[in-house]
């Protein structure tokens, strides 16, 4: 089946057969290996993506599904001119990943959470939302929450 | 502020890692591999033929169609059957007496003797080809009864190697214990505890790319001992090992769980040999939580012996230790926990025996901790139960019997010698950081207070070993200096999270007086470092670092003869200093002096003293006897392990660790069914690891105590969590439950166990 996806604000026109994952068509098809698949059910959150907008299990969803939709992933998270994203300065700050595995899905839900509210980063129990949406093996989750909370401390203010 | 905190977290935060299932390699065929939903049974038939038929399938094959493959061009092709799983050799984990007999096929042959144990390999040109074929593989197990406890194994009623026992291997540490001084004891304490099997579960599950071009192979894998996967591959494939190359990129996590040659890896490489193709098997979860190693899973009993003052007399630990269904990786690994079973305290009489008992389990392996967390648990839930009984504040208990820091080195009776310590000032800092008089007056305020939720306070004091056993103590690497100005470390570790291309490169900058951004680290290539041991028993700080150290003082040693021989002076009028000789006033850099002395290389093989880290744990626990439900309120790790090479990556490994170690106590577990098939149906869903909401405040304490092992003086480190965390948390519901057998809460310390032991016989009433 014949698709047209966004991502990374980039065009891709795909022939996909209909029961690939959108993990695996990232990966393989647009050669966006930054996505991984820590379970493939849904629960471990290390394929979190954000489809328009929305952050998704890419496990649990269909590329095909997202046929004229703009998907993000952790390769489109820096600014244009390479300048990291607040998240992924802050989780380098603060020591939030260890082996790197999960880190991609903590950035992309977190991304999804605070680029549509900023406010989210001043409320611990949203951050813990946050921190609680995949599973690390490494870090034991603090320094994840401590990382969102600081990258939404520099998120980058509209101006007034 | 440097932009990157670790030189690892650019690539890993911009989807710029390379993990093994991310290398493309053209052509490259997948491996699924067809699983037996039986644990324990005969393998009557397996037909491929519809499996060949699936468009995209490059082929498919049970173990007696590979018995039929014709000869390849290779000497692999000599073989008329794909060669059995190797054993451990390193450290004594699998004896020779113990395999023999019990071949462990790469496929099975006649008896499935785990569930999931695989009864073909498919080929495809992806991973959904593969899987259309291997759900087209027939094939027929009639089934045997399984037996998943070593208690029920050990009866030997049902077999798993027709004529030959289920217990493997017996051991035993120390001298068995004097009746007399049991008999005379003021108190013995009794106990049985079961130490659940536990999965790992590393993120990356395990991953395996093999890449033949010409006579060669080169292997990607997501691996702790890059240098042990290429000399058994070779020795395999009867190849020399300078003919196979292994590589460890980035590896996403492995805890013990990705040190081994695993069946998988023998098939993928004999089919990338014999096809002359590329392939891989990039595991996924659900296979993964079938057929990955799994941690722990003994069955004890302890009788813990005291005077009326709290001064023990003896300990006898016995285990039955579940070794799953092929003794291959790690019959002996109870081991760790016999020699272990002394514990910090100056127990004269300790005696630890043990039988590894198989069962129809995928197979036990180390998991972080590895043997020590099931001595540290029973000995420390028997503290506590011995404190109960003889009405002494636990915490007095433990600091009458630690070993005092004047008697290092330290002989156990189970044959340790304890390197250094001071454990009595670890167990005063997690004391005091964690108020522990503070809550002791909570506690007795909810005790008299009959609407409040109990409350416990849990300890654990603990001593491991790091480094690994005698013969496995030592490291090659060396260092390079280079014309550019650059230092090339080099050593025979794998990283799979630990920051070894930051911290190693900071060692070496620091001992050499260079600017740290002109040294780099080569790791996990067994092309660019010939020689290695790796990554496991939290050897890479304590061995490595100092190997790294000492290649560091060769080093100067040559760049000081040098710059003797330049400036014609005598080797000890040159001096080192900031990277650089000198000389009165003559100076010359490491890059000016290799430009004009040429190449500067250092390779060596340095050997390491064993290291004991230690440290004590303390958790408070609220308790809901009406839910079974358990709400860890705080948790202090103390721990120490010796110099610390960087502070900030030792705490993030004992933070996490501890969370591990959590999971351990309430979480982590799972069923069997009737028919030995563990009851995993909803996966990760099933298997309840911590997630942030599980997540107590918990504050990490350290103490330095150097390790005389090695002139850097470094211990181990990350492992502690596992260890010391769980048999404090279980204290503390113990405490809070103040029930009379501790051995009723069983782990994971699910709502249900909680709730009945909160039914159990109570302690009688004694000020505490």
């Amino acid at each position: 089946m014949r698709i047209t996806v966004r991502v990374n604000d980039r065009e891709y026109r795909l022939d996909v057969e209909p029961r690939r994952i959108l993990a695996d068509v990232l990966r393989e098809d647009c050669g966006l290996t930054g996505t991984h698949l820590g379970c493939e059910h849904g629960v471990c959150g290390a394929c979190t993506v954000l489809v328009d907008g929305a952050a998704v299990r890419s496990c649990l969803m269909l590329a095909v599904q997202c046929d004229g939709g703009a998907v993000r992933t952790v390769e489109g998270l820096a600014g244009r001119d390479g300048e990291p994203h607040p998240l992924q300065r802050a989780f380098s700050a603060e020591h939030a990943l260890q082996c790197g595995f999960c880190t991609p899905g903590f950035l992309m839900a977190a991304a999804g959470a605070l680029e549509a509210d900023p406010a989210v980063g001043e409320d611990p129990e949203r951050v813990a939302a946050l921190a609680g949406s995949g599973i690390c093996r490494c870090t034991g989750y603090e320094p994840i929450r401590r990382a969102i909370t600081r990258a939404a401390r520099e998120w980058p203010r509209p101006a007034t | 502020m440097r932009r990157w905190a670790r030189r690892e977290d650019e690539r890993l935060l911009t989807g710029r890692g390379r993990y093994v299932a991310d290398i493309r390699v053209p052509g490259c065929l997948d491996a699924v591999f067809v699983r037996s939903g039986v644990a324990h049974g005969v393998l009557r038939e397996v037909d491929c033929t519809a499996a060949r038929e699936v468009p995209g399938v490059a082929g498919a094959w049970s173990a007696a169609d590979l018995m039929d493959l014709p000869a390849c061009p290779h000497a692999a092709g000599d073989l008329q059957d794909l060669p059995p799983v190797p054993r451990t050799v390193a450290v004594g984990l699998s004896p020779e007496e113990a395999v023999a007999g019990r071949e462990w096929p790469v496929l099975v042959k006649d008896r499935v003797r785990y569930p999931g144990e695989a009864v073909a390999v498919v080929l495809g040109e992806d991973r959904y080809r593969a899987e259309d074929g291997a759900a087209e593989v027939t094939f027929r197990i009639d089934p045997l009864p399984a037996v998943v406890t070593p208690s029920a194994a050990a009866e030997d009623s049902v077999r798993l190697f027709d004529g030959l026992s289920n217990i493997a291997f017996e051991g035993s540490a120390g001298r068995p214990i004097d009746e007399a001084v049991l008999q005379g004891a003021a108190v013995v304490v009794e106990a049985r505890y079961r130490q659940q099997l536990l999965m790992p579960t590393p993120m990356e599950c395990r991953t395996f790319l093999a890449v033949p071009e010409a006579d060669r192979l080169t292997v990607w894998a997501g691996h702790q001992m890059p240098h042990r996967l290429r000399r058994e591959l070779a020795a395999l494939l009867e190849w020399p090992p300078d003919r196979v190359r292994v590589v460890v990129p980035d590896t996403g996590g492995a805890f013990g769980s990705k040190s081994a040659l695993f069946p998988e890896y023998v098939a993928v490489a004999f089919l990338a040999v014999r096809l002359g193709r590329p392939v891989r098997w990039i595991e996924d979860r659900l296979e993964s939580m079938l057929v990955a190693t799994r941690g722990r899973g003994q069955d004890q009993r302890v009788r813990l012996a005291a005077d009326a003052e709290g001064r023990l007399l003896a300990y006898e630990l016995t285990i039955d230790a579940d070794v799953g269904a092929y003794p291959h990786l790690a019959v002996g690994l109870p081991m760790q926990t016999a020699w272990m079973a002394t514990g910090p305290y100056t127990t004269p009489q300790v005696r630890a025996t043990l039988r590894s008992v198989l069962t129809n389990t995928m197979v036990t392996y180390p998991y972080r901790g590895a043997g020590r967390p099931e001595a540290t648990v029973a000995l420390e839930r028997s503290m506590d139960a011995l404190a109960h009984r003889l009405g002494l504040d636990p915490a007095e208990l433990r600091r009458r019997n630690l070993i005092p820091p004047a008697s290092f080195p330290y002989r156990t009776p189970t044959g340790r010698c304890y390197d250094s310590g001071n454990y009595a000032a670890a167990l005063d800092l997690a004391l005091t950081t964690l108020d522990y008089d503070g809550w002791r007056a909570e506690r007795a305020r909810r005790r008299a207070d009959p609407a409040a939720l109990p409350l416990g306070i849990g300890l654990a004091c603990y001593v491991e070993r790091s480094g690994g056993e005698p013969g496995g103590l030592h490291e090659f690497g060396g260092v390079e200096a280079r014309e550019d100005g650059t230092v090339v470390a080099r050593s025979g570790t794998s990283s799979s999270g630990q920051s070894h291309e930051t911290v190693f490169p900071a060692l070496v900058a620091r001992t050499l007086g260079v600017d740290e951004a002109r040294v780099r680290l080569a790791e996990g290539d067994t092309g660019e470092q010939p020689q290695g041991v790796g990554s496991f028993a939290s050897r890479s700080a304590q061995v490595a670092g100092a190997m790294l150290v000492h290649a560091c003082a060769l080093l100067v040693g040559r760049a000081r003869e040098r710059a003797a021989g330049l400036w014609e002076v005598p080797v000890g009028e040159v001096a080192w200093c900031d990277g650089a000789v000198h000389a009165g006033p003559a100076v010359m850099d490491l890059a000016e002096l290799v430009k004009l002395t040429g190449p500067l290389r250092v390779d060596d093989r340095f050997a390491a003293g064993m290291a004991f880290p230690f440290g004590a744990h303390a958790a408070v626990a609220e308790v809901d006897p009406e839910l079974g439900t358990v709400r860890v309120l705080r948790l202090v790790a103390v721990d120490d392990c010796g110099t610390v090479l960087d502070p900030v990556v030792v705490r993030g490994q004992a933070f996490g660790s501890a969370v591990q170690g959590i999971g351990q106590a309430l979480y982590e577990g799972f069923a069997f069914g009737e028919d030995g098939v563990p009851l995993l149906a909803g996966a990760l869903l099933d298997y309840l690891l911590p997630t942030d909401a599980e997540v107590p405040p918990i504050e990490i304490r350290d103490t330095r105590t150097p390790s005389p092992g090695t002139p850097l003086g470094a211990k181990g480190a990350g492992e502690s969590g596992c260890i010391g965390t769980p048999a404090a948390i279980v204290n503390a519901v113990a405490d809070a439950l103040r029930i009379a057998d501790p051995g009723l809460l069983g782990t994971p310390l699910t709502p249900e166990t909680v709730w009945r032991a909160a039914r159990a016989p109570k302690l009688p009433e004694r000020p505490v």
